[in-house]
Order: structure tokens, then sequence, then C-alpha cells
């Protein structure tokens, strides 16, 4: 009776040290539990064998400390880490990586149902689960849309990088800094285009209290990945500066999009040149206080175009 | 938890109840025939025949008592539970010792609403269509106004399902309910069979709940969903005083006049005690096989749901 009791604890013990960022193996005891436990995460990380040596021992390392579970020890050695992705105990797929893949299925269905808990759950049907499983994220989509974002990011990083790639080996030129601007933003743009309609409903929900900390982060990290590839090498105030322009800019081309009807949104990019331009005039001044008053104009008058277009007739949502 | 336990055990001892020190770990996870009924020590055969009969005798005065004891706050728990599953129609639900049927009445309502919701929606996408068609996919969509959902109630007790039944009758519910007589310990379903598990004011009756946990994951969908709703710990020590005090003054008291069985509440607030707290339902919630385990506290603690998913 108390050995078993012992057993309870010590094993709950060790489930406790894989919740520490431990990356240790051994276990305290094994696991009693059917083969079956996880069967989707495992299932799943059968495909991640596909993938390239490097990056599935890579992922093997992050997900452990991820994996709260300890899984079943084969009788045999202890699998390696060093390169042999496709062990069977060793690459199940963390939690994360599973919603992440939910979240991404879900994006097809985001034209038809909104950014909602119903998207999500088609998401999850298609990945061949119960669509209880969007019971894991809020149910106000907040997460879908968050991920959205930072896929639309990371897209944008990939791209700017292959550019840069191909100027430093000589096959194309370096573009001057306001072209760089222009087609980084309309690039970025462009990638909502497919959502449109329902755009502005994530925009309010990006707004909400508790979405504002994460958004703004996905926001800035853009901003300054796009300054950062321009060739951005300022050390002074002139960092906030290209910044805040670059923000303003972004944020009220977003918003003119949302009411553009014309064909392929040339208004919208018609729109992104004229303030790209009056950004780039103006860093020409000596005057950084005044640039930055400036800056506040650009975001005013952005604004004023905006609500101004609102009110022509012919735009209706 | 031992430690919130102790001032609890005092009070009782000086009533001179039958309790037995056992360490927190073994409470209620009986690896050997002996177990625990409320405060009293019984081998569990025995546990779960005294359960029964408690049930047995408190079946038709069971929501009654329900509303009483807890000033009719237990209907906002099942509706938070409701809303925290958050349903869409076509969901399959096990709804296991669900007796009278609380939650299975409250999930079809939820989902009624939601497919209304849906069926207007379309149709407001609808405007630019021929009256025909509008008239012919309405007429398609009227027919399934729960959208293909279903609710298994499951109960281990016949009185229970009983009354449940004519509840069901006496406010109308007549499609998607099942009602199905059943131990938690050993579903009589498939494997991968349901969307949603929920175990609401159950759990704590089940003899071996690592066996009913493990239950519950085998019938659950791959991405299925497990929700218990329990009574729990109270962390803060007035709230607890307070809580204890109602429990067993004013309970066992209200069970003799309002449904004359004094023992079947007594025993009720005893096994509330017994219950593991918060965070070790949730190891062994864990330990079946749960993912993304939580847990959520309703009135500080004298509530909690937790939930987990089948991954």
């Amino acid at each position: 009776k108390m050995a078993a009791a012992a057993a309870i604890s010590l094993r709950r013990a060790g489930w406790r040290l894989w919740q520490g960022h431990a990356v240790i193996m051994c276990q305290l005891c094994p696991l009693q539990r059917p083969l079956q436990a996880s069967a989707v995460l495992r299932r799943v990380s059968e495909e991640q064998k596909k993938e390239p040596l490097a990056s599935s021992s890579q992922q093997q390392f992050d997900s452990h400390p991820a994996e709260h579970k300890p899984e079943k020890e084969p009788q045999g050695p202890r699998p390696s880490y060093t390169g042999q992705g496709g062990q069977e105990s060793e690459d199940y797929e963390s939690e994360e990586q599973l919603q992440h893949r939910i979240l991404t299925a879900a994006l097809e269905f985001v034209p038809e149902h909104g950014w909602t808990a119903e998207a999500i759950a088609e998401g999850a049907k298609t990945l061949g689960l119960s669509a209880a499983a969007a019971g894991m994220f809020h149910s106000d989509g907040s997460e879908l849309i968050l991920h959205f974002v930072s896929q639309c990011n990371t897209k944008l990083s990939g791209l700017l990088e292959q550019e840069q790639k191909l100027v430093q080996l000589g096959e194309a030129e370096k573009k001057p800094t306001d072209q760089f601007l222009r087609d980084a933003v309309e690039a970025r743009l462009r990638m909502l285009v497919p959502y449109i309609e329902k755009w502005p409903q994530a925009l309010s929900i990006l707004l909400l209290p508790h979405n504002i900390p994460s958004s703004l982060n996905l926001l800035t990290s853009m901003i300054d990945d796009i300054w950062h590839y321009a060739g951005d090498q300022s050390t002074d105030f002139n960092w906030y500066t290209r910044r805040a322009v670059l923000t303003g800019i972004y944020n009220t081309t977003e918003l003119v999009m949302m009411q553009d009807s014309s064909p392929d949104f040339e208004d919208t990019w018609r729109f992104l040149e004229n303030r790209v331009a009056d950004a780039t005039n103006m860093g020409n001044t000596a005057n950084q206080v005044q640039s930055t008053g400036e800056a506040v104009i650009q975001g005013l008058m952005g604004a004023a175009v905006t609500v101004s277009s609102a009110e022509s007739p012919e735009l209706q949502g | 938890a031992v430690a919130g336990l102790c001032p609890c055990r005092a009070l009782l001892s000086r009533r001179g109840g039958a309790l037995r020190a056992l360490c927190g770990s073994v409470r209620g996870l009986a690896a050997a025939p002996e177990t625990h009924f409320g405060f009293q020590t019984v081998t569990e055969e025995e546990r779960r025949e005294k359960i029964y009969q408690v049930f047995e005798s408190v079946a038709k005065k069971y929501d009654v008592m329900n509303d009483s004891m807890t000033l009719g706050i237990h209907r906002v728990w099942k509706d938070i539970l409701m809303h925290k599953m958050n349903p869409s129609p076509g969901t399959l639900l096990l709804d296991v010792a669900g007796g009278t049927g609380d939650i299975a009445f409250r999930f079809i309502n939820y989902v009624r609403s939601v497919r209304e919701r849906q069926l207007q929606r379309k149709l407001k996408h609808h405007q630019n269509l021929s009256w025909q068609e509008i008239s012919e996919s309405y007429q398609e969509d009227r027919s399934k106004s729960l959208g293909d959902s279903h609710v298994v109630v499951c109960d281990i007790n016949k009185e229970m399902l009983k009354v449940g039944k004519q509840k069901a009758q006496h406010l109308g519910y007549l499609e998607g309910l099942s009602w199905v007589l059943g131990n938690a310990e050993e579903l009589p379903f498939d494997d991968d069979k349901f969307d949603v598990y929920t175990i609401a004011f159950g759990i704590r009756n089940v003899t071996r709940i690592d066996l009913a946990l493990q239950e519950a994951y085998r019938v659950l969908k791959p991405g299925g969903r497990f929700l218990c709703l329990e009574f729990s710990h109270v962390s803060n020590p007035i709230l607890s005083r307070l809580y204890d005090l109602y429990s067993f003054q004013v309970i066992p008291v209200l069970g003799e006049v309002i449904a004359g069985d004094w023992k079947s509440y007594q025993y009720l607030v005893e096994s509330i005690r017994r219950f593991p707290p918060q965070e070790e339902l949730k190891a062994m919630i864990e330990d079946a096989g749960f993912f993304k385990v939580d847990y959520q506290n309703l009135n500080s603690g004298i509530v909690a749901i937790h939930s987990g998913f089948k991954l």
C-alpha cells in the first residue's frame, strides 16, 4: 500500500521535473500508460520525418521542454539527439505546434466564417480533430488573427531577406529608400487581400485591451524589420522618428485599403506613394523636432483622406 | 491541500466521527480495496453500494435540494460550464453522471440558439436569390434545428435517470437526447466516439477516479474535450471557515427538512471535503493522457471547472 503511494508520488515528482526546462532524458520511473496516449501528437510528428534532419533534431530539443508528459522509454539504448529524425518516442510535437497547425488550417475558413471560433473549429476538423478542439483558443478569435499577422510578418522578412541576398550577389540593383519602403509596405499589405472583407473585424479585435500588447509587439517588430533591410544604420533620434513615420504610413495605408474599391487597389498604392514621398522630403529637413511634429501631421492627413473617402458615395464595404 | 483539510478534521473529531489519517496522495486513489465514504472507511464495493443508495433516496428531491443548498447558484455554475464548452451544432456530448439532465438540457438550448443564429446569417446572405431557392434552403435547414447535435446522458443510477426522463418530457425536450444506464468506470461506448465529455458534480461519487478519467480519454475523439465541474478546495481562509460552517451546520438540516434524509446530505458534505483539490485533480487528469489541462475557480474555489483535451 505504502509502496504504491510512494510510486505514485515519485512519478509525480518525475513529471514535475519534466516541467522544468531540464532536457534530461532519464525518467524516475517508467510510465504504465497505454501506448495509444497522445495519438494525435505522435502521429503528426511522423510527418515531420520528411523535414531535413537538422531542423528536426532542433525541434526535438525545442519541443521537449514544452512537452510536459514523459513519453514511454524504449527498452533499448537511449535514442540520440544528434541527428536521427524520426525516433519513435522522441518526436512528439508540442501542443503549441499542434495549435499552430490548427490555426493555419483555420485560415482558409476565414472568408466564410470570419475570425471566429467557428473558423477554428472548421480548421480543426480538416486536421481530423473534433470541433471541440477549438476550445483550446479564446472564443473571440484573437489567437487566429495574431497567428495570421505573425505569419505575414515572417513571410515579409523572408521576402526582404531574399531581395537583400540578390543585391549582395550583384544580381539586382539596390533600390532607393523610398522605393524600398513602398515595395515592402505594398508586399505586406497585399497579403491581406484574400481576407480583406473580414479584415476590419480583425483590426477591431486586435485593438481589444487584452490583445494590444501582442498586436503592438508584432507591428513594431515588422516595422523594425523593414527599416533594418532598408539599411537603416541610425543610432540617434532618427531611429525613433523613422519608426514612427513608417508606422504612421503603414497604418494609414491599411485603413485606406479597407475601403478602397478601385481595381487591384490602385488608389491605395497611389496614396502610399504620396505618403512615402512626403516622408522622404520631410527627412531632408534639419530640424528633428519639426520632423517629428510633421510625422504627426502626416498621420492626421492620412486619416483625413480616409474619412473623406469614406464619405464618398461609391464606397460600400 | 492536506493543511486545508486539518482544521476541518479537527472540527469533526469533536463530533466523534470515524476519522482516519490517510496521507494526501492516497486519498481517494484506493490502490487497496479500502476507501472512504464521506469520513468513514469502507471497502470499494460497500462504497459503490452506499452511494447508489444515497442517490436512489434523493433522486426525487435532487433538484429541489440543489436549489436550496446552493441558493440557486448551481444554475449559474452550469451555465458557465456551457459557455466554456461553447458547443457548435453537430457536437456529440456525453454527459456522465448526468442523472436529472441539467447539463443535457442546457446543451440543447445552447446548440439550438447557435443554430438559429447560423440560419439567420445564411438567410442574410441569400438576399439576391429567388424566392424559390430561399424557401427550399430554408426548409431543409429547418428540419435540423439542432444541426445533428446529440447528447447522451449516462448515469449509474436508475432512479436518477427516471427523474431525468420525466423532466425531459415535462419540459418538452424530445429530440437530441439519449438516456443510457452505465458506470463511469466502465462506459458502454466505443472508442473515439464523443466530441465532449462532461461530468458535473458526479466525479466526486466515482470510486475509482483514475478509471473514470481513463474511460473518458478512451471514448473521446482526438481533439475532444473533457470538462469536469465539481466542488473543490477554497483557499481563502475566511471564506473557507464560513463555507465549512454552512456545509456542516446548514446543509444536513436542509436535507432533513426538505428531503427527510439527514445522512445523505451529511455524506454529500463530507465527500466534498474528501475530494482532491484543484491541482491534484489536474495532475490526475494529465496522468490519464489529457493535454492542456487547466482549471477555473468559480466563487473562489467552492466550485472548479477542469478542462483537458485529448490530443
